[in-house]
């Protein structure tokens, strides 16, 4: 029988999968993907979460709600992050993050 | 309280010339020719004046107010006694006679009146250290001479001989002024804050000095040298002595004023002064009557090799002041260690009072002598003056004579009361002294002659010397006045009102007439047989000609003592000093930053990475320690 | 508004008014005459004027905060009117020194300096003495950077280390004057009023031990901005590289105050501390650093700025002896020789300014032979330097025959303490400072010039206020007793005498 773990598990892997791409892959597109997983991760969370906690033998909708809200905002946020990546590729003729060190002190 | 009626006259005598300077200093281009004529006039209005003191009462006015500070006050005041108007009467009569031989002297001098102006500050300055009531005052005066005697030595300053001898002088003399303070400051403490010259003897005399004296002997003996050392660097003793020759670099007639007669005789007049702080201690006392003989001995040996006529002069002033440094030093050993009375007036005084006359009159000859010659000053360079410059060569030789101890004349007197001091002293530094005053006797006799002899007589052996003619008249009026004061000055009333010093004959000791009297036979006569008629020198002693190498050998401490410590200390101050305070912090903090700086790369992947190792730590601490806190 | 509020805000005013369009020279000289002028006026008033009990002549006060409790209060007794006398004496000669051809920026940071230099020495409130202090020393940094001798890379580098150096001083006298203010505020109310402390600090003074560490935290504090050894490395490249007129007013005034502030915040409030065995001890061996190593450094230096910047540190060493010595005598000795030095090295960096205007060089080996060509620089290069010498006769002499002197007053006595020995080894530096200052003089004005290597004087009118620096020099020399005799009841018997207690 699957359990809530089961599902923690699957959206823990996920997000850990997602972080360590992240941080180690150089590609900004990739990273791009790779924080969309990450929010897969934690919607996936919320939607396991609300699916075992019934109030009166329903699921608890307000989480499910709030995922919706997540996969709108993501979505504008593709649209926002894309227009970045394209203006950045335009300034520096290149995708790998290190040629991005405009945060150096 | 300042007595009107006793403190104006030595108020005028001491500002006088300090105003003319002044005068001259800012007044020189509106007033150009009259500051010479006010310079002379001046130095004749202070002759007056300590004419006129010497029929004055001894008195301790109070001239003008310095530091006052709560109870502790340093006042400018005068100490008028025998002494200090015998010497004041020395020290005005010749820089009188000194100033009108200037006039000729360096009549055609561009910068005459810069000298005039330094003579001046010199007179004032001497002024101040005759009069002085108190030792800090003394000390300040005795700073002063030092400055006009760097002016004047560094008068033709363009000459880098002139411009070294000037600033050798006034640093040796800062060597000995560094002791001077330190026993200054040493007497003061110990006589609570008093330090002038009365309040000293009566303490010394029964007061907490004389307890000290009693009790802390090496405290006492250090203060006695303290003060000593002063009077090593003015009066020129070894080791500090080796100034006096370089000054010779100076316009001759402030030899004569400053380098033979006056303010090099100050470090005597000043140990005379301080006379009960050298009694209060046998060691210093014995220390400096050896210093004395040392230097006098040392001296004579030296001016037996000389060619330079000033420099013979020289060596002959580093001699006799040697002299009546040891018969300080002899007098304080009698007073203090057999209990002896002293008798009226001092040894020391009274060789320093005859020789003040005869050097200056020598001096000045030796600068007639060279302006005759065209500014020559090498003695085989001359020959036969006697002809061409009779006044000269007459007053010349009444000098050379007096200065040589021939009976009858003033060296003798006084030479003959130092070697009979000597003789009396029955301790042991004694006997050995009364040697050496015999042997440099017989130095000074042989070196004298030498000069005298290749100066005046035989063949000119230049083209200078044979076209020489007498000095002008202003040049030979001071000559001869100071030929009759040498003559006159042995005379009792005259020794007497100027010194307090009777001429005695040591008819008591008739050795030490007999050795006298020797001393100047075999000098004279070794002189003349080896220097009549030659035309170089027979003898070639390179030890004393070059000055037992003193001058190489302060060359090499003060480059690898002064210089060589300085670039020493100055690499480890940048090292250690700067390298500690400054740069080791800057290092470290310079690491920190580039340890701190690996972490802000700038890329944001490592910026992310610390936001969840962060988010890590934080969520670990939440679960696993917190809780755990409470237990 | 009182004199003393004018004194201080005049030229702060006339700074802003060169900097919004104001004739610069006309404007600066003009307040600095004034200022002269008021100084003058209030030496002449301070024998006559009611002074408080604190010891202070004109005193005013304006609340800025109620708690803590901080005012805008001026007042001067002796100490600080000296202070003043000198500030203004040496900005007048800075001022007047600046060719025409230079930027307002050096009239407007020469002002700043003085400005601020007269409220560090004329406020008697702890907070406005250090912000007035802090405000004089902006300009110093500006200027060595922007417009420093040498190339741009070493005014920066030299700019950034006095920067440095002074900022990490002020901080360390900041946590000082802290503890100062927390120890002895009275009534549970932090007050920053100078006399509100001093009466608290009669009242219930510290325990000895305890005074000492509050001193020694202010004393580097302190020190550091007076280049006390073994903080001192920024202050020779600091004025060897530094503007003309900031090297005069900064060596000259803005450094005393760190001796004043001893003498005015550390002393009075802590009037032990200084006999406190190891305190003395570890000043006394500061002090010898300032005299014998940089004596000797100075020794070693081949060109006259540097000459002339590392005497000045070494000078400190005496003052600082005064300080150490902690009696009356030599409390008044360090006084006099405070305003003396100011004088005398203002003096001489200001001939050195024109030394290297005229010729372009300042290695003493390329010099020489001036003494023929400009008389009159030579004498007054001459005063200068036996001032710094300590002939006596000139100021110097006078405040540090009074330091010696006050050393040693345990009267009776034939044992020599720790203090007398450091007398004796600074006696010593005595010599050493005559050493260099002779070489420096024999290098420049004896011998001969070589080619293209040499200067007449300047006009009389280019000359007045350094000629009127030597006279101060000379008449202070002359009569230490005018000055002294200023002092009627002041901050120095205070100090010794809470000290006797």
């Amino acid at each position: 029988m699957i359990t809530l773990n089961h599902y923690l598990i699957v959206s823990g892997i996920l997000f850990a999968l997602g972080f360590a791409g992240v941080i180690a892959r150089r590609n900004i597109i990739i990273i791009y993907m790779c924080l969309e997983m990450m929010l897969s991760a934690a919607n996936l969370t919320l939607v396991a979460f609300s699916r075992f906690n019934l109030v009166d033998g329903l699921p608890d909708y307000t989480a499910q709600a709030l995922v919706f809200f997540t996969i709108t905002v993501a979505a504008a946020e593709v649209a926002v992050g894309l227009a970045i990546i394209v203006a950045l590729f335009r300034s520096k003729q290149s995708v790998d993050v290190e040629a991005v060190t405009k945060l150096q002190g | 309280m300042p007595d009107q009626e006793t403190s104006s006259l030595p108020t005028l005598l001491l500002l006088l010339p300090l105003l003319t300077a002044l005068v001259i200093l800012l007044g020189n281009k509106v007033l150009k020719g009259a500051s010479v004529a006010l310079s002379v006039f001046s130095a004749a209005v202070c002759f007056i004046i300590s004419f006129i003191l010497l029929g004055t009462q001894d008195s301790s006015p109070i001239l003008l107010p310095f530091l006052e500070v709560g109870k502790f006050r340093i006042a400018i005041d005068a100490l008028i006694d025998q002494q200090s108007r015998g010497m004041m009467f020395i020290v005005t009569s010749i820089g009188l006679l000194v100033h009108l031989f200037s006039l000729g002297y360096m009549k055609e001098d561009e910068a005459r009146v810069r000298f005039f102006g330094s003579l001046s500050l010199f007179m004032f300055s001497m002024t101040g250290i005759v009069l002085a009531g108190n030792l800090v005052m003394m000390f300040i005066f005795w700073e002063l001479v030092g400055l006009s005697s760097y002016l004047l030595i560094g008068h033709w300053f363009e000459k880098p001989s002139a411009a070294e001898a000037s600033k050798k002088a006034f640093l040796t003399n800062r060597i000995g002024d560094f002791g001077f303070m330190i026993g200054i400051l040493m007497l003061f403490m110990a006589n609570h804050g008093d330090v002038s010259f009365l309040g000293l003897k009566s303490s010394f005399a029964e007061g907490p000095l004389h307890e000290i004296a009693k009790s802390n002997t090496t405290f006492m003996m250090l203060a006695a040298l303290g003060i000593f050392m002063g009077a090593v660097g003015k009066s020129a003793q070894f080791p500090l002595h080796v100034w006096l020759p370089d000054a010779m670099e100076g316009p001759t007639p402030v030899s004569a004023l400053i380098h033979a007669a006056t303010m090099v005789a100050a470090g005597v007049f000043m140990l005379v002064r301080c006379s009960f702080v050298i009694e209060a201690s046998l060691s210093a006392a014995t220390i400096i009557a050896w210093i004395g003989g040392l230097t006098a001995l040392m001296a004579a040996l030296m001016a037996t090799q000389q060619n330079d006529i000033k420099r013979v002069l020289a060596y002959s002033t580093l001699s006799q002041l040697g002299y009546m440094v040891m018969a300080v030093g002899l007098l304080a050993i009698q007073v203090s260690g057999e209990h002896h009375e002293a008798g009226p007036g001092h040894p020391a005084m009274f060789h320093l009072y005859t020789h003040a006359f005869f050097k200056a009159m020598l001096f000045l000859g030796s600068g007639a002598i060279i302006y005759a010659c065209h500014h020559e000053q090498d003695i085989w360079k001359m020959g036969g003056l006697m002809k061409h410059m009779p006044v000269t060569f007459a007053t010349f030789a009444i000098g050379t004579a007096a200065l040589m101890g021939v009976p009858g004349l003033s060296g003798f007197f006084s030479k003959e009361a130092i070697l009979g001091l000597a003789f009396e002293v029955k301790n042991p530094s004694g006997s050995p002294l009364f040697w050496v005053g015999v042997g440099t006797a017989m130095l000074t006799a042989f070196y004298m002659t030498r000069m005298f002899v290749v100066t005046f007589f035989g063949k000119p052996r230049t083209e200078n010397a044979h076209h020489a003619v007498e000095a002008p008249i202003i040049m030979i009026f001071p000559l001869a006045v100071l030929a009759l004061l040498t003559l006159i000055s042995p005379i009792g009333p005259v020794a007497r009102l100027l010194q307090a010093m009777e001429p005695k004959h040591a008819e008591n000791h008739p050795t030490v007439m007999i050795a006298s009297i020797a001393a100047l036979i075999v000098g004279v006569g070794a002189g003349i047989f080896l220097y009549r008629g030659k035309d170089k020198d027979p003898l070639n002693i390179k030890l004393f000609a070059n000055k037992f190498y003193f001058d190489e050998i302060y060359a090499v401490i003060v480059q690898v003592c002064q210089d060589g410590l300085a670039w020493f200390v100055t690499g480890l101050e940048r090292l250690f000093v700067d390298g500690l305070v400054a740069r080791l912090p800057a290092f470290i903090a310079t690491r920190l930053g580039s340890a701190a700086r690996v972490l802000t790369g700038g890329q944001l992947q490592s910026y992310t990475f610390l936001l969840g190792a962060g988010v890590l730590i934080v969520i670990y601490l939440v679960i696993f320690v917190l809780p755990h806190l409470g237990h | 508004m009182s004199l003393l509020e004018i004194i201080i805000l005049l030229p702060l005013i006339a700074a802003l008014a060169i900097w919004l369009g104001a004739p610069a020279r006309t404007t600066s000289v003009g307040v600095s005459v004034l200022n002269l002028i008021m100084v003058l006026g209030l030496l002449f008033q301070f024998k006559s004027a009611s002074v408080g009990k604190s010891g202070f002549a004109f005193e005013s006060a304006r609340t800025v905060l109620e708690n803590p409790s901080i005012s805008f209060g001026v007042g001067a007794d002796g100490v600080a009117l000296i202070m003043a006398l000198l500030t203004v004496l040496v900005a007048f000669a800075a001022v007047w020194q600046i060719s025409d051809d230079k930027p307002g920026i050096y009239h407007i940071a020469s002002q700043l300096i003085a400005g601020g230099a007269l409220g560090a020495f004329l406020c008697t409130d702890v907070f406005f003495i250090y912000a007035f202090h802090e405000l004089a020393l902006i300009p110093t940094f500006l200027m060595i950077a922007l417009h420093g001798h040498g190339d741009a890379e070493n005014c920066r580098s030299v700019a950034w280390k006095t920067t440095i150096y002074l900022g990490a001083g002020s901080l360390v006298l900041l946590a000082g004057l802290a503890w100062v203010v927390l120890e002895f505020s009275g009534g549970g109310q932090l007050t920053f009023d100078l006399n509100a402390l001093r009466a608290q600090a009669a009242t219930s003074p510290l325990p000895a031990d305890k005074q000492a560490q509050i001193f020694l935290v202010l004393l580097i504090g302190f020190g550091t901005l007076v280049s006390l050894f073994p903080f001192h490395s920024w202050a020779a490249p600091a004025y060897a590289t530094a503007p003309t007129p900031v090297a005069m007013l900064h060596s000259g005034v803005l450094k005393k105050f760190g001796l004043y502030g001893l003498l005015r915040i550390a002393m009075p409030l802590l009037p032990q501390a200084i006999h406190v065995a190891w305190l003395q001890e570890a000043l006394l061996f500061m002090l010898l650093g300032n005299v014998l190593v940089i004596g000797l450094v100075t020794i070693n230096q081949k060109r006259l700025d540097d000459v002339l910047a590392n005497s000045s540190v070494m000078h400190m060493g005496y003052i600082f002896l005064g300080l150490a010595a902690g009696t009356e005598i030599a409390l008044r000795g360090a006084v006099m020789l405070m305003f003396a030095h100011g004088i005398s090295i203002a003096l001489l960096f200001a001939l050195a300014g024109r030394l290297r205007s005229q010729i372009g060089t300042l290695e003493l080996n390329k010099l020489g032979g001036l003494g023929a060509h400009a008389p009159a620089f030579t004498i007054l290069f001459a005063f200068g330097a036996f001032a710094s010498i300590g002939l006596p006769g000139l100021a110097n002499f006078a405040g540090e025959v009074m330091i010696f002197v006050g050393s040693f007053t345990n009267f009776g006595s034939a044992q020599f303490t720790s203090l007398q020995w450091t007398v004796v080894l600074a006696l010593w530096g005595v010599v050493m400072s005559a050493v260099y200052m002779l070489r420096a003089y024999r290098h420049i004005f004896h011998g001969t010039a070589s080619a293209g290597l040499f200067m007449t004087d300047s006009s009389l009118s280019q000359r007045f206020p350094l000629v009127l620096l030597a006279a101060a020099l000379l008449i202070v020399g002359c009569c230490p007793w005018l000055l002294l005799g200023l002092i009627k009841s002041d901050l120095v018997a205070g100090i010794s005498a809470a000290a006797a207690h």
